[in-house]
This record gives C-alpha cells, sequence and structure tokens, in this order.
C-alpha cells in the first residue's frame, strides 16, 4: 500500500502531466516570446491607446447594446425573441423585479459592460488587445495571436474572445457566456449566444462600435447596435471599488432597497 | 448660444444624469414625481464608489435634528466634471433638490445643491484635466 506521500507525489506528477499535455494540444496555445517586429507591427495599427467613453444623448450612444440595465419595463429595443425566450422574458418580469443584480455590486459581463457610463482603456500588445473597464473594474482580453475559439469554452461574464484585423477595423467574435449574463435587461441568453464587435476609427479621436448578438435559441435575427465613443488623451482609468460604499441592494424577490444608517 | 438650444442642451444633461444613475441600480427607491428641497448642515461627505453622499442634519417642524443621506453620482463621474473631495464639507449650510426615498425615510437622490453662493449640478461637459 503507498504512503500518503507517494500518492501526494504520484498525484502532483498526473496534474503536471495534464497541464503539459493540454497546452500540446492547443488548447491554451503557448505565446511566443514578442520580437522587436511583433512590438513595430503595432504602430501599423489603428491607434485605439488611450482613454475612452461612450457617448452620451447621440443616436448610438449609450444605451445601445443592451446589457442588464435596470430599465425593467418595455423590451429591449432591436431584440426580435423567439417564444421560448420571450416566454422566459415574461417570467422574468412576472415577479416585477425592482432592479438588477448589479445593484449588489455584481458586474453585468457582455454586453452590457461595454455600455457604462464610465471610461475604457484599450491597450495593444503583440497577440493582444486589452480592455480594461473602470465600471466595476472589469477587463478583457481579446487574443489576436490567431488562436481559434475554444469549441467547448466555459462561461464567463465577458466570454472568451478573439480578434482579428480587417484593414482598419478590428473584429472580435466572442462565445461562451454566463448564465448570469443577459442579452439585455431580463433577457436571457443560450448557450449558443454568440458577438461579433467590429471596433474602428471614424475619426482620429471619435471610435465606433457595431455590436452584433446572434442566438439560434434565442433571437430570430440578429441584433445589431452601434455605440459611439469619445477618446480624451489626458484622461486616466479611476479606481471604482463597488463594494466600498454600496448603499444598495436588490433582494432574491426582486425588491430594491437602500440603507441609509449613517 | 441662444436660449432655445440651451435648453435643449438642459434637456440632455437631464437625460445623463439619468442613465448616469442607472447604471448601478434602479430608481425604485426613489419617488421620481416629487422633488423636496432640504436645507441643513452637513454633517458627512462620503466620495465614494459606487456613489457619493451627503449627510445633512435637518431640523424637523418639531425642533428635532434628522440625519438625511442624499445619494448623488460616483466620485470617477463627478470628478470629471468639476467636483472634488472637497466639493462639499462638514459643517456648510446647504440646501439639497432631491428626488425623496419612498415610505417617508429621511433620505433622497441628488438633484442640485446650493453651498453658499456655489451651485453643485450632478453633470456638466467633462473636463480634459484629468
Amino acid at each position: 500500500m503507498p504512503s500518503w506521500r507517494t500518492i501526494g507525489s504520484t498525484a502532483l506528477v498526473v496534474v503536471l502531466a495534464t497541464t503539459a499535455a493540454g497546452i500540446a494540444e492547443g488548447q491554451t496555445p503557448a505565446r511566443s516570446a514578442p520580437t522587436a517586429a511583433d512590438w513595430a507591427a503595432l504602430a501599423k495599427l489603428p491607434d485605439f491607446t488611450g482613454v475612452w467613453e461612450v457617448g452620451f444623448g447621440a443616436p448610438g450612444g449609450r444605451g445601445a447594446g443592451g446589457g442588464r440595465g435596470n430599465r425593467v419595463g418595455g423590451p429591449p429595443a432591436g431584440t426580435q425573441l423567439t417564444p421560448a425566450y420571450a416566454e422566459k422574458r415574461r417570467a422574468r418580469l412576472a415577479n416585477a423585479p425592482e432592479d438588477s443584480q448589479a445593484a449588489n455590486c455584481l458586474p453585468p459581463g457582455m454586453p452590457g459592460i461595454m455600455g457604462q457610463p464610465y471610461p475604457m482603456e484599450f491597450l495593444l500588445t503583440p497577440g493582444l488587445v486589452t480592455i480594461v473597464i473602470e465600471a466595476y473594474t472589469q477587463v478583457r482580453h481579446i487574443y489576436t495571436d490567431g488562436r481559434p475559439l475554444p469549441d467547448d469554452p466555459d462561461p464567463k461574464f465577458h466570454g472568451t474572445s478573439i480578434g482579428h484585423w480587417e484593414g482598419d477595423t478590428l473584429v472580435v467574435d466572442t462565445v461562451g457566456f454566463s448564465p448570469q449574463t443577459d442579452i439585455a435587461a431580463n433577457t436571457p441568453h443560450s448557450e449558443k449566444m454568440k458577438i461579433v464587435e467590429r471596433f474602428r476609427l471614424a475619426d482620429p479621436d471619435t471610435m465606433t462600435i457595431e455590436t452584433t448578438v446572434t442566438d439560434p435559441e434565442a433571437l430570430t435575427a440578429p441584433w445589431v447596435s452601434n455605440r459611439t465613443l469619445r477618446r480624451h488623451r489626458a484622461w486616466t482609468i479611476a479606481e471604482y471599488i463597488c463594494e466600498e460604499n454600496n448603499r444598495n441592494s436588490v433582494d432574491a424577490n426582486g425588491k430594491a432597497g437602500i440603507n441609509i444608517k449613517k | 448660444m441662444n436660449i432655445r438650444r440651451f435648453g435643449g442642451l438642459v434637456i440632455v444633461a437631464l437625460a445623463m444624469a439619468g442613465a448616469t444613475l442607472s447604471a448601478h441600480h434602479s430608481f425604485a427607491a426613489f419617488d421620481m414625481t416629487k422633488e423636496q428641497t432640504i436645507t441643513g448642515v452637513v454633517s458627512r461627505f462620503d466620495w465614494t464608489n459606487p456613489h457619493t453622499f451627503i449627510w445633512v442634519d435637518v431640523t424637523n417642524e418639531k425642533g428635532m435634528t434628522e440625519s438625511w443621506a442624499i445619494e448623488g453620482m460616483s466620485p470617477n463621474y463627478l470628478g470629471r466634471r468639476g467636483w472634488s473631495k472637497n466639493s462639499v464639507k462638514p459643517g456648510d449650510k446647504i440646501t439639497i433638490s432631491i428626488r425623496p426615498l419612498k415610505e417617508g425615510k429621511t433620505g433622497g437622490m441628488f438633484i442640485r445643491a446650493q453651498v453658499g453662493d456655489r451651485v453643485l449640478m450632478p453633470t456638466g461637459t467633462p473636463t480634459d484635466e484629468r
């Protein structure tokens, strides 16, 4: 009978071997070290760097692109739901929830996180576009190193994203979303939801994002929305710790609350 | 800029204010059909996420002091629009217009305030100096 120590060592070896095999099979491709040429190539791409804020008031500004939001009233503009998902939406609204889990500081996930009234910073490094999102202190990683999308992705709030450049446009494909995220307020998605975003510069300090949501189980047609962002060269991303002093809440029955105990 | 255009901008600004607050939570706790004005002395200013709170000691009609909690937008949002952690200080005499909390609680959502000769608004054109 092996000692516990032997079992422990064996388990460790198995874990290491499994990890190595995973990399070898390309599940998580190792990125090779970037070369000087890789860094230089970034300079030829459109300049997305810096801090951007979603525009307000203009068509295609904030509000487009959905998210959990808190507009518990009418249907999200532009979505055409299948009968099954229209029913799911009706069921969600049946007990008239006063608020979403964002009131408890749960981040909205995709696509709602891209429409928050806080800025985002874009970072371009070899093989990767990183979006640092001020709201709820979130981050998206968009792999542009040529890796494929996973066949069976783990469900995540922001999904798993890969991107490629079509001329001056960054095209991002994202799959695998947590069931805790919504297409739009009170509008759930299936495991088959896909999001394609097309980022481009409309002028030197204006970015447009065209977002197309498809979901063969939830939507009868692709849902396309547009946002416009403005670059603020002098801004930096500020800290946003939602739990710092969150006095809002929503309970399991959808009842909103506020704590005004000093 | 003529008056009519200015009016349009104000409406856009107010719509923005609503949109901003709704990012984190709904208006369910507040009576959005009512506007109420309170006057008192600031006891504390929470320059915190996800919302600022101005705490005001208000003397009610019975002569008793009540503590009111006034929720405003985040320091991140306000800080880019001219506010700072020193915009409101303990001891300041303040008059605030609010959307009152439902159920008669002593609190509300910030609309605008006057501190001395300063008017504080929750909106404005973002500054590029931050």
